[in-house]
């Protein structure tokens, strides 16, 4: 059964990943137990891949099993259900340069969660952490060359055929130009680098001016 | 790691060891000094806040019992003090209003208020909580002192060519803005006289208004007592040396009194080169207003909704 799991709560969707540790929360989110299973809410307002998956991108994107570089870790929110998702045969490597945000990180996701390995560094740098070919590059880092940065990340460690995810914050790119236009433009960046886009998908309601971008290398 | 297992021994240790190295990382960053004074620069600003409550509410309470009083003593902590030591009305005496720096003709004055005084009776329960709140507020001004001193002289450690260039409270204001003093000396001049200001750099990109000349600067003594046609050019002056002194600072650690002695001739220069104020063209004040950036009040909208 998927790690990925949806409950209609009157009317509205909710998201639901399996727990990896049950009985622990990360930050407050709701426990629900379903066929006996432990599941964690999991908030498309407060998770970007949520709502993602909520605007339509298919669960298996993410694998069970699945090695995954998460670019951006900040405190850990989505990377810890990433963690619930990939399951105890996946791994989730954290990259997150501040050093304040990536202090709860540490604590309450790497260091509770077994398939978690983080590193505080940069991810304009993947020398400084040491991965090997991952199945999924995740780059939500909130750079005006962030398209570029994942780019980098996905040539040194990205499979062939493997995947990036990548969140476009328009505004973080430029604060004047139109959103759609943004979008085009990084989507353009990551085809002329090679990549296939298979589908952008805009986060309204759930955040204004992203999109997040699903291609395969 | 691509071919040790997850949940392997193998890749537990390894897992662990990367625990270890970023905890390292975070408590190497966690103990810089920089970001030690931007927490304090951070407190000295709070404390500021927490006493301006503290004592306009203590005196805006006690002005109900001797509205006279707190006409007389301007300075807030002073009056706290009062307050705090002296009590009700009938304290004030020749004896109590000793020592606290009033001339005589003063404390007659103050003896005279409170005898014609048309405040109110005040309960010993009332009176009390104005002490109390009083006796914090005077407390906060020494701790702010306190805070005041420790940047001070932190910035001269730190910082010492900021604290020289801009001022150890204004410098370390700067720092605090960028994140830290590694921050701070990455950013260009142009991004350093503004910063501070993003709230009004942001109207002007999107409405074309006029751009920001200055944000934290402006509490430096050269920007805001410059005339205001002289204003922008001293605040990029300033930015100018503050970003050169931030990457002495940064990189090189040691004083350099040139700087300095540069930002004072360049401030010379032009109080003498822009002495007259410009002549007035009402329709061409100013850089011109951009073209192609229309109004786009959908998108003002969106954005102030955060
Ligand atoms: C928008 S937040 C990510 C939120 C997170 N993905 C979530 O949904 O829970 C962006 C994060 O990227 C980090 N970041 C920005 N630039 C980075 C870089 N060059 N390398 C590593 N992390 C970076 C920031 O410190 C911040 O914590």
């Amino acid at each position: 059964m998927s790690r990925i799991q949806r409950e209609d709560r009157s009317g509205r969707t909710v998201l639901l990943t399996r727990n990896l540790t049950p009985g622990k929360r990360v930050y407050n989110e709701d426990l629900v137990v379903k066929d006996g299973a432990e599941y964690r809410t999991w908030d498309p307002f407060r998770s970007k891949l949520a709502a993602a998956i909520l605007k339509g991108m298919p669960d298996s994107v993410i694998a069970e099993g699945a090695k995954v570089l998460y670019l951006g870790a900040s405190t850990g929110t989505t990377a810890s259900h990433v963690s619930d998702i990939v399951g105890p045969g996946g791994v989730v490597v954290g990259v997150e340069f501040a050093p304040r945000v990536a202090r709860e990180f540490v604590e309450r996701v790497a260091r509770e969660r077994g398939n978690v390995i983080p590193f505080v560094a940069d991810a304009r740098d993947p020398s400084k952490y040491s991965v090997a070919q991952v199945d999924v590059v995740y780059c939500d880092i909130a750079q005006p060359d962030q398209t570029e940065i994942a780019l980098l990340n996905c040539s040194k460690l990205l499979r062939k055929g493997g995947t990036l995810l990548l969140v476009v914050k328009s505004r973080s790119i430029d604060v004047l130009k139109d959103p759609e236009r943004v979008f085009a433009e990084e989507r353009a960046k990551l085809e002329k680098a090679g990549l296939r886009v298979k589908e952008v998908y805009e986060l309204s309601p759930f955040e204004k001016d992203h999109a997040l971008i699903y291609a395969t290398g | 790691m691509a071919e040790s297992t997850p949940g392997s021994a193998e890749f537990e240790a390894l897992r662990q060891k990367s625990i270890a190295a970023a905890e390292a990382t975070i408590r190497e960053a966690s103990s810089r000094p920089d970001l030690h004074l931007v927490q304090a620069v951070q407190a000295l600003d709070d404390t500021d806040k927490y006493l301006n409550i503290t004592a306009t509410r203590a005196s805006e309470w006690y002005g109900l019992h001797f509205p006279e009083l707190i006409q007389m003593v301007q300075d807030n902590v002073a009056l706290c003090k009062i307050i705090a030591e002296i009590g009700g009305r009938e304290g004030y005496s020749a004896e109590s209003l000793q020592g606290r720096g009033f001339t005589e003709k003063k404390i007659a004055a103050i003896i005279e208020a409170r005898d014609r005084s048309k405040g109110g009776s005040i309960s010993e329960g009332d009176l009390s909580r104005v002490k109390t709140l009083s006796a914090l507020a005077v407390q906060l001004s020494v701790i702010r002192g306190g805070l005041n001193d420790y940047v001070e002289s932190q910035m001269k450690k730190v910082a010492p060519n900021i604290a020289e260039v801009a001022g150890a409270t204004i410098g370390a204001r700067l720092m605090a803005k960028a994140g830290g003093l590694d921050r701070l000396a990455i950013l260009p001049a142009s991004t350093i006289q503004i910063l501070g200001a993003e709230k009004a750099l942001f109207r002007s990109l999107r409405t074309g208004a006029r751009p920001p000349k200055h944000g934290i600067l402006f509490q430096h003594q050269a920007v805001h007592t410059a005339p205001k046609w002289q204003r922008g050019k001293v605040a990029r002056t300033l930015a100018n040396k503050i970003a050169i002194a931030a990457r002495v600072d940064y990189y090189r650690g040691s004083e350099d009194p040139s700087i300095k002695a540069g930002l004072d001739k360049r401030l010379e220069s032009i109080k003498e080169r822009y002495k007259d104020p410009p002549q007035r063209k009402p329709e061409s004040r100013g850089p011109p207003r951009r073209e192609g950036r229309p109004q786009r009040p959908d998108r003002r909208d969106r954005h102030r909704r955060r």
